[in-house]
């Protein structure tokens, strides 16, 4: 289903998909996406569903809601859509996200827009998608998600020779070594180039995988790359670090 | 600004690469393009009817490698798309071309966006005069190393695959419905392999104005192998097939030969497309050997 990105400048500060339920943005927390800034209403707009139309309704706000720099009362959305309420922008887009989609799907197989022919592959072009939308808001929607805060990733360093006893992890790579683009940087003669890699995904998840070492997580070597949790003890090349997400 | 820095700069990079038509179909719908200076490689799954297919895939692949030629050229050339927040230049040139592939396909496909080249460029070779290809499209995955590190970007279920130390890992997600449905634990592996919808995509080149590119990066370790491939090749063979032949066969011409060879013994259903890249000791120099190139398409 269609999602709404809010983001500040480059981060981005949370995710809501649009299904059934309108989502309300605004300051107040009660609002299914809440910005924290003082140019931003209450109860400031509203994205809503109708026909399997993605719509915007602003309230009357004090600053205004814009789509693509024009300001507007109510207007239809489509993926790549930018939506700016005081300094944040929301990014409307298709995600991957098709909750529902399997019931509906699944319900006598009715997906004539997309039924492939054998071996052929198909795209769900935009009608499709709407197509799919208003069978997912048939079905019955799942729970709005509060947009989750950003946390931030850290790297505190318990043990070994590093340049720093912190770091914070805001790259989609970070490298532990003593290679030059590594962020993590190791000290002595002996230590590996690049020890091991960190990824930050799509989804702000970060997994730790192999390099030219071996690093195990919490004391077990890690055969693929590993989800980090909080409070997850890495150790590498003599190094032993703690990931912290901190609010 | 790094973008500017050499490419392969002390590493050797050795790639082989082919594409096939397969047994079933009649056209070869993939394209891909290497080019090793720049450190890039491309593949591109095209799809629709008549010659759209072919025409999208050969349009994506050669429009992401003129767009990285040319901001090679000059490294303020503007991007396309969002900046992708914690990336690195190569990364965001790399989803910059992929958007600008986008925009090409549409405009091949008829579709007269506002900021797009001019449509129907390619109209003559879809062979109708009647009307624009319908519903054009196309997949792709692409590499691109720079230094110790390597951007991987796709859209769709072309594929990338590491070897590194007897593991192997597919490194991009299918943008496929089977694989989202994996992903959330609604379908198992098996299932999908089953599903008459495996061929759906979410994603795709030539949909929307703008597409959502998936970006990766790696670190690249002396000894590492990477694969770009079409579906035609992951249909038919298991990860443990082409892993087996990519420790066997040291060559990566021969590996990826190997790979079209296997995938056609299986049954061959769709095109097939692999590009090898084994990523070897310093060469001490700027580039070490090139692998052969070998044009699968006629091109």
């Amino acid at each position: 289903m269609p999602k709404l990105t809010l983001k500040f400048e480059n981060a981005i500060l949370g995710e809501v998909p649009v299904g059934a339920k309108e989502v309300s943005i605004g300051r107040s927390p009660d609002n299914a996406m809440v910005i924290d800034n003082p140019a931003v209403s209450h109860y400031h707009a509203r994205v809503f569903n109708e026909e399997g139309r993605m719509m915007l309704e602003d309230f009357g706000s004090m600053n205004g809601t814009f789509v693509n720099g024009q300001r507007v009362k109510m207007v239809m959305l489509k993926a790549g859509d930018c939506v700016t309420v005081g300094k944040h922008t929301i990014v409307v887009s298709d995600s991957r996200e098709l909750d529902g989609f399997a019931a509906a799907s699944g319900n006598g197989g009715a997906m004539k827009p997309a039924a492939p022919k054998i071996n052929e592959t198909v795209m769900l072009d935009t009608k499709e998608r709407r197509e799919f939308l208003q069978k997912v808001a048939a079905v019955g929607e799942s729970v709005q998600v509060a947009p989750a805060r950003v946390k931030v990733a850290t790297l505190v360093v318990r043990n070994g020779k590093t340049d720093r006893k912190e770091y914070t992890l805001t790259d989609k790579l970070t490298v532990v070594g003593k290679s030059a683009l590594a962020t993590v940087k190791l000290k002595g003669w002996f230590a590996p180039k690049a020890a091991a890699q960190i990824n930050r995904r799509e989804d702000n998840s970060y997994y730790i995988g192999a390099a030219d070492k071996m690093p195990s997580v919490n004391g077990k070597a890690i055969a693929h790359p590993t989800k980090l949790s909080s409070g997850d003890v890495i150790a590498v090349a003599g190094i032993e670090m703690e990931f912290v997400l901190r609010d | 600004m790094s973008t500017t820095a050499k490419p392969m700069m002390g590493t050797l990079l050795e790639f082989g690469a082919r594409s096939d038509v397969g047994r079933m179909r009649e056209n070869n719908e993939d394209s891909f393009r290497a080019a090793p200076e720049l450190g890039l490689f491309v593949l591109s799954d095209g799809m629709g009817g008549l010659e759209a297919g072919e025409v999208a895939s050969k349009l994506t692949v050669e429009t992401v490698l003129a767009h990285c030629r040319d901001a090679e050229a000059d490294p303020d050339l503007p991007y396309r798309g969002e900046q992708l927040a914690g990336a690195s230049d190569a990364s965001n040139r790399l989803a910059s071309a992929i958007q600008a592939a986008n925009k090409v396909v549409r405009a091949a496909a008829g579709f007269d966006d506002a900021d797009g080249p001019a449509a129907g460029r390619d109209a003559d070779s879809a062979g109708t005069a009647t009307s624009a290809p319908k519903g054009m499209g196309a997949t792709v995955v692409a590499l691109q190393f720079l230094g110790e590190r390597v951007s991987v970007a796709h859209v769709g279920d072309s594929r990338a695959y590491r070897l590194r130390a007897g593991e192997f890992l597919q490194l991009t997600e299918d943008h496929s419905l089977v694989a989202q449905q994996v992903r959330e634990g609604r379908m198992t592996t098996s299932e999908a392999e089953a599903s008459p919808l495996k061929n759906v995509l979410m994603r795709a080149l030539g949909v929307d104005t703008a597409v959502e590119v998936d970006v990766d990066e790696e670190i690249v370790i002396e000894g590492d192998t990477y694969v770009l491939c079409s579906d035609g090749l992951t249909r038919e063979l298991t990860d443990g097939q082409i892993a087996a032949v990519l420790t066997e066969t040291a060559n990566p011409q021969n590996a990826a030969d190997r790979l079209i060879e296997l995938a056609n013994q299986a049954g061959g259903g769709d095109n097939i497309t692999a590009i090898v890249v084994r990523v070897g000791a310093k060469s001490g120099g700027r580039l070490g050997k090139i692998g052969r190139w070998i044009t699968g398409n006629g091109n």
